[in-house]
């Protein structure tokens, strides 16, 4: 069993219609979605927007609930838990959006020590001296605990994040595109840094983003979703030197290289993903646009194909 | 934008039925019932008793419901004990009053709401801007029943311009040009009040709606393309602000029957609000339960009639 | 940067601490000129109508003295007296105590009943919140003044408390309505996912972490609430569905008015209450719009 597994993990949505609001049909945001991930790990769960990544994360979290399937987390069933439990504890998040995710009207001092409020019954003063070590851990001034969210920029905003998320001292993760809220020369920072704490705290990653650049230096392993369903899964090695799914091969063509020399070499297997995209696409999906049954091709890699014959 | 509206009126049918039980309720309240005006003080309890079993009233709580509603479907509202005279001949006669008091007041909000709407809102800051807003500030705040006293203290007693109470002068004879003339006369100072306070919120809501309208992009593409500015207001600008406006008076009245009771107090005008504020200090409980019920049903309906035609203007509510 | 540990005094924290949105708004009061002079006013009548209330005995005010029915302003009564012989003046002040009181009382009550309501409603959503919003918009278009009235006049044992009471449950409806649609907005932001993630409880999350966000238009509802509740109140006392004429209220002395006689010659009796209810509704209500434009930054003065 690994650290976290996922089983064919489904969330769907009602939409409601006709005179009387009855449901009338689901949105499948996330529709069959498997994965399992190693302790000390990153995964990264990479796809365009509304393609169910986010749900996925926060289907696991606990922040929807799962319309079918399971999430075992260290041995533990984790599916659709209540709020506060222990479990829970062990996993947390970093949210997308650094100015939405910290209460504007709390200090930080209250912002970070919120889990440990929660959690741990600690006086007055542990809590401060807790949250200044925590400040110093993600690099920010410990002076600055009174301070109101605002006061601060995008990037010490997810650093802020970041500490509340590692306050509990967890061991999963879920960092919901993380940076993208970010400038680009805060991005490498905050994403660095991540990493280094991931050393520090023996942390495992789910890292959801859209930034294929972003995924390959974080992640150890890759799955990429189109509309609700597993496109493609694998090593980060084998996800970007031996694409199989057409989709995947796109978006591993659309990632720049900064060498010039292979500029050439570069543009014309864009070309050839270019031409074979045009007229494969629908090859690869089904009667409705969705993607087909994940087929292994070597152990940690599946690609989602036609069944042969 | 059909599925809009049998959705709505689907929504009415509840709502009308919980009104009918809160008034059965609050009627079931009320001290002393039909019966102790109807009869003589002469005739002995133990008749009384016995006519109240005949009529009902110690039947179970839900078939003296349905007989109450089997009444009012047949537009049975009950008897009045003060006037003896049943309750829908009794309210007949005062809801053509209230009715042309409500038009009055309606007439003469949209008519002052409309004009000083649009100049506030096209010479936004300037002096006349300022001016409106600061009586709308004013009337915002002024309880109307304040603001009528003044009026009838100061236009009815003082200057004497117009009759201090009543809906007609007595005497006249009904369909005579000057029966008309006294009726208009009587109405003019209670709605022209009514409506000074009224207005205030609908004169602040178009000129908000016109100066935010303005900054819009396609105000200024078409300003661009060089049409000229009262081609601006009138096709642009007020096609988009004057229609919800327009919709508005469903909404309105509401406080219109608020205000009504209010007025037609002060004014000592013959209309619904006195008839309610009459029935309650003499107890005549089942003139109460009707008019209570009456305007109940118009409000909701009123509220009814402004949705639907907000859907037709604006297409965005039809998604909620 | 970060050399110092946790040894920083707490007298250097504190004096890092930041604007808050309290101090916002109240800078926003102080340098509108109308709402400031409005508060002034409000808390210098306050102060006076209550302390002059202690040394004035009710009793002996609503007392009816036969030989003194309908005098003019006079050394002995600066106000003149009313139909019952009573001076106008002592009326006014303990009215405007009396008016003040269950304005706030009604405010209060129908603000907490409203807030929770419409915290929970917009905070749980789903069905609940659908059931709720329906019958709420359904007592939102009735005409409560005239249910009000109903309700007063065949409620047994009639006191102040239940006065307040019966005012209360049609008056928390349109701001539950209004919290409900701000809190809708509000949890949908990550701060309030983050906070179950991290294991706070719901009603933790909608009291400590929702509310906070909140609180201004709670302060601004309240306030503008408070300048209608008074109005409503002296208006139904004004009908005679108010406070008992020996409590009397601003709207009991108003009602005076509705005798022709009293309107047209004595302007003595009503005219002050008049006054007085337009000049606390004015105030309330600058002191509110000047909050309104204070907690939206696009309105602010600068």
């Amino acid at each position: 069993m690994a650290f976290l597994e996922v089983e064919d993990l489904k969330v769907h949505f009602p939409i409601k219609g006709g005179i009387f609001g009855r449901t009338i049909d689901h949105v499948r945001a996330v529709d069959g979605v498997s994965l399992s991930l190693e302790k000390g790990k990153t995964y990264g769960l990479v796809g365009e927007s509304g393609s169910g990544k986010t749900t996925t994360g926060r289907a696991i979290i606990g922040l929807e609930k799962a319309t079918a399937g399971t999430v075992t987390f260290d041995g533990q069933d984790i599916t659709n838990l209540k709020n506060k439990s222990d479990v829970r504890k062990d996993v947390q998040m970093i949210f997308q959006d650094p100015y939405s995710s910290l209460n504007p009207k709390k200090r930080v001092l209250d912002i970070v020590s919120e889990p440990l409020r929660n959690y741990e019954n600690l006086t007055k003063k542990e809590e401060r001296i807790r949250v200044q070590e925590l400040m110093e851990l993600v690099g920010l001034s410990p002076e600055s605990i009174l301070k109101y969210p605002h006061e601060f920029s995008g990037g010490q905003r997810q650093r802020i994040g970041i500490a509340r998320a590692v306050a509990l001292k967890p061991k999963l993760i879920i960092a919901d595109e993380p940076v993208s809220a970010l400038d680009v020369s805060v991005q490498a920072q905050v994403l660095n840094f991540m990493q280094d704490i991931q050393e520090e705290l023996d942390l495992t990653y789910l890292f959801i983003g859209h930034d294929l650049g972003v995924i390959k230096h974080m992640c150890d392993n890759i799955g990429i979703m189109y509309r609700g369903r597993y496109v493609e899964e694998g090593s980060t090695e084998e996800i970007f030197t031996n694409p199989q799914h057409i989709y995947t091969k796109r978006l591993v063509a659309a990632i720049p290289d900064i060498d010039p020399k292979n500029r050439e070499a570069q543009r014309q297997f864009r070309q050839e993903v270019k031409t074979e995209y045009e007229q494969s696409f629908n090859d690869y999906f089904d009667e409705e646009g969705l993607a087909y049954q994940l087929q292994p091709v070597t152990e940690t890699h599946r690609v989602a194909l036609p069944e042969k014959g | 934008m059909w599925k809009f509206t049998v959705r709505r009126l689907l929504i009415m049918i509840p709502q009308i039925i919980l009104l009918s039980i809160i008034i059965f309720v609050l009627a079931k309240m009320m001290p002393g019932d039909a019966l102790s005006g109807l009869i003589d003080p002469n005739i002995d309890p133990e008749r009384i008793e016995e006519l109240r079993h005949m009529h009902g009233f110690y039947d179970p709580w839900h078939k003296q419901y349905a007989d109450w509603v089997g009444g009012l479907m047949q537009g049975d509202l009950g008897k009045s004990f003060r006037f003896k005279m049943d309750v829908t001949e009794l309210i007949g006669q005062r809801v053509v009053n209230s009715f042309w008091l409500s038009l009055a007041t309606l007439i003469f909000t949209y008519l002052l709401a409309i004009p000083l709407g649009i100049l506030s809102g096209r010479y936004n800051d300037s002096l006349l801007d300022q001016t409106i807003t600061t009586y709308t500030y004013i009337g915002f705040a002024t309880p109307l029943f304040i603001f009528a006293l003044v009026m009838l203290w100061v236009f009815g007693f003082m200057v004497g311009w117009f009759p201090t109470s009543g809906s007609v002068t007595p005497g006249l004879e009904p369909g005579t040009f000057e029966y008309v003339l006294s009726k208009i006369n009587h109405l003019i100072l209670p709605s022209l009040s009514m409506a000074l306070i009224a207005t205030v919120n609908t004169v602040q809501y178009l000129r908000n709606d016109i100066v935010d309208t303005k900054q819009k992009d396609f105000i200024l593409t078409a300003r661009a393309k060089g049409a000229p500015e009262s081609r601006v207001y009138n096709r642009h600008i007020l096609r988009n602000s004057l229609l919800p406006i327009a919709a508005f008076f469903g909404f309105e009245i509401t406080s219109l029957i608020g205000g009504s009771i209010f007025i037609e107090n002060i004014f000592g005008y013959p209309g619904m609000g006195q008839l309610f504020l009459e029935s309650i200090l003499l107890r005549d409980f089942s003139v109460v339960t009707a008019v209570t019920l009456l305007f109940g049903i118009a409000a909701i309906v009123g509220a009814l009639l402004s949705d639907i035609i907000l859907s037709l203007v604006d297409p965005r509510i039809r998604i909620k | 940067m970060a050399t110092s540990t946790a040894k920083v005094s707490n007298e250097q924290l504190k004096a890092q601490k930041s604007p808050s949105g309290v101090n916002i708004i109240w800078r926003e009061l102080v340098r509108d000129k109308l709402a400031l002079f409005s508060l002034i006013f409000l808390i210098l009548i306050s102060v006076f109508v209550y302390g002059v209330a202690i040394f004035l005995d009710q009793e002996e005010i609503v007392r009816v003295d036969l030989f003194e029915i309908h005098k003019p302003p006079s050394e002995d009564f600066w106000l003149g007296t009313d139909y019952g012989g009573r001076d106008v003046f002592g009326q006014l002040i303990i009215g405007t105590r009396n008016s003040l009181s269950i304005g706030f009382l009604v405010t209060l009550m129908s603000g907490i009943i409203g807030i929770v309501f419409g915290l929970v409603s917009g905070y749980y959503g789903g069905h609940i919140d659908n059931i709720l919003m329906r019958i709420l918009d359904f007592f939102l278009v009735l005409p409560f003044m005239m249910i009000i009235i109903v309700f007063v006049a065949i409620v047994p044992e009639y006191s102040i408390m239940t006065f307040s009471l019966i005012m209360t449950a049609f008056l928390w409806m349109g701001i539950a309505r209004l919290i409900r649609s701000k809190v809708l907005q509000e949890k949908e932001l990550d701060y309030v996912q983050a906070s179950k993630t991290l294991g706070s409880s719901n009603l933790k999350i909608m009291f400590t972490q929702v509310l906070p966000n909140i609180s201004s238009l709670v302060i601004v509802t309240m306030t503008l609430g408070l300048a209608a509740n008074i109005g409503l109140e002296s208006g139904l006392s004004f009908l005679g569905f108010g406070f008992p004429e020996s409590t009397p209220s601003l709207g009991t002395l108003l009602s005076y008015a509705r005798n022709p006689q009293t309107l047209e010659y004595r302007w003595w009796i009503w005219v002050p209450a008049s006054v007085l209810i337009l000049l606390l509704m004015l105030a309330v209500n600058n002191v509110g719009q000047a909050l309104k434009r204070a907690t939206d930054a696009r309105q602010r003065r600068g």
